[in-house]
């Protein structure tokens, strides 16, 4: 999943597939629309991390994405279940990384000044591209100036935070 | 460091960071930043999805699905 228009089209056909069986579980369950909407985005981005490019390998994609949004919903809704067989997911998109006003602050700031970079060091620490495949996806004529092009972004991206983080204080805990 | 220096050197790279207040707030610095690229990451993929769930719910091609899901929360 290199590219912007493969994760879409996979995510599309895990919408379309995938969501149906979710929406009928929670609406079942007493949920609403938004609350199916909701905690399948969740489980689309936590299937993303873990399996996709955590390199977590499950027999079943679409049992494993269920799974989690029914796990996320009884989690959600505190529901009074004495069986609770998904306990042993040891995650929680709420969990991380810990949300900060600051913290924000400072990404919409990035989003904006520093998009290109953000965009570059996210292919490679979130979509957990190879360097040839950044390389690729950005345009770059080979590994060698991907590598620079990335040293120098993480410099960039350091320097703004360490800059924002003397302005707002409360971000250094 | 979470196991990527063999452990000799992760013990003098733990030494080093007790002794050396400077480069402790280099680790930590480095650590925000790959924590805010990860949400950055995180946030263009919720942005993704939304995106999908629009055009599944607004466009006319997709009118059958969308009516399929709305008819579970029709009580």
């Amino acid at each position: 999943m290199t590219s912007k228009a493969d994760r879409e089209a996979v995510l599309t056909e895990l919408y379309k597939s995938m969501f149906p069986v979710v929406a009928k579980y929670v609406a079942k369950m007493g949920g609403s629309f938004d609350d199916a909407k909701d905690v399948f985005h969740d489980a689309l981005i936590i299937y993303y991390e873990k399996v996709v490019t955590g390199g977590l390998s499950v027999a079943n994609d679409k049992a494993y994405i269920t799974g989690i949004a029914k796990h996320l919903w009884f989690k959600k809704f505190n529901q009074a279940i004495s069986t609770k067989p998904m306990d042993d997911i040891h995650f929680d998109i709420a969990d991380e990384p810990a949300e900060h006003p600051s913290t924000n602050r400072i990404l919409q700031y990035l989003q904006t000044a520093g998009k290109r970079c953000m965009d570059l060091l996210s292919a490679f620490y979130y979509d957990k591209l190879s360097m040839k495949e950044a390389g690729d996806k950005f345009g770059y004529a080979g590994e060698r100036s991907v590598t620079v092009q990335k040293y120098k972004c993480l410099e960039k991206v350091r320097e703004t935070v360490k800059q924002q983080s003397l302005e707002y204080a409360d971000f250094i805990e | 460091m979470n196991g990527l220096l063999p452990t000799g050197d992760a013990l003098v790279f733990e030494a080093r960071l007790i002794l050396n207040p400077a480069l402790q707030e280099e680790v930590l610095l480095h650590k925000q930043t790959l924590a805010l690229v990860k949400q950055y990451g995180r946030e263009a993929l919720r942005k993704d999805i939304e995106d999908i769930h629009q055009q599944l719910f607004s466009h006319p091609q997709h009118r059958s699905f969308k009516d399929s899901i709305l008819r579970f929360f029709k009580h």
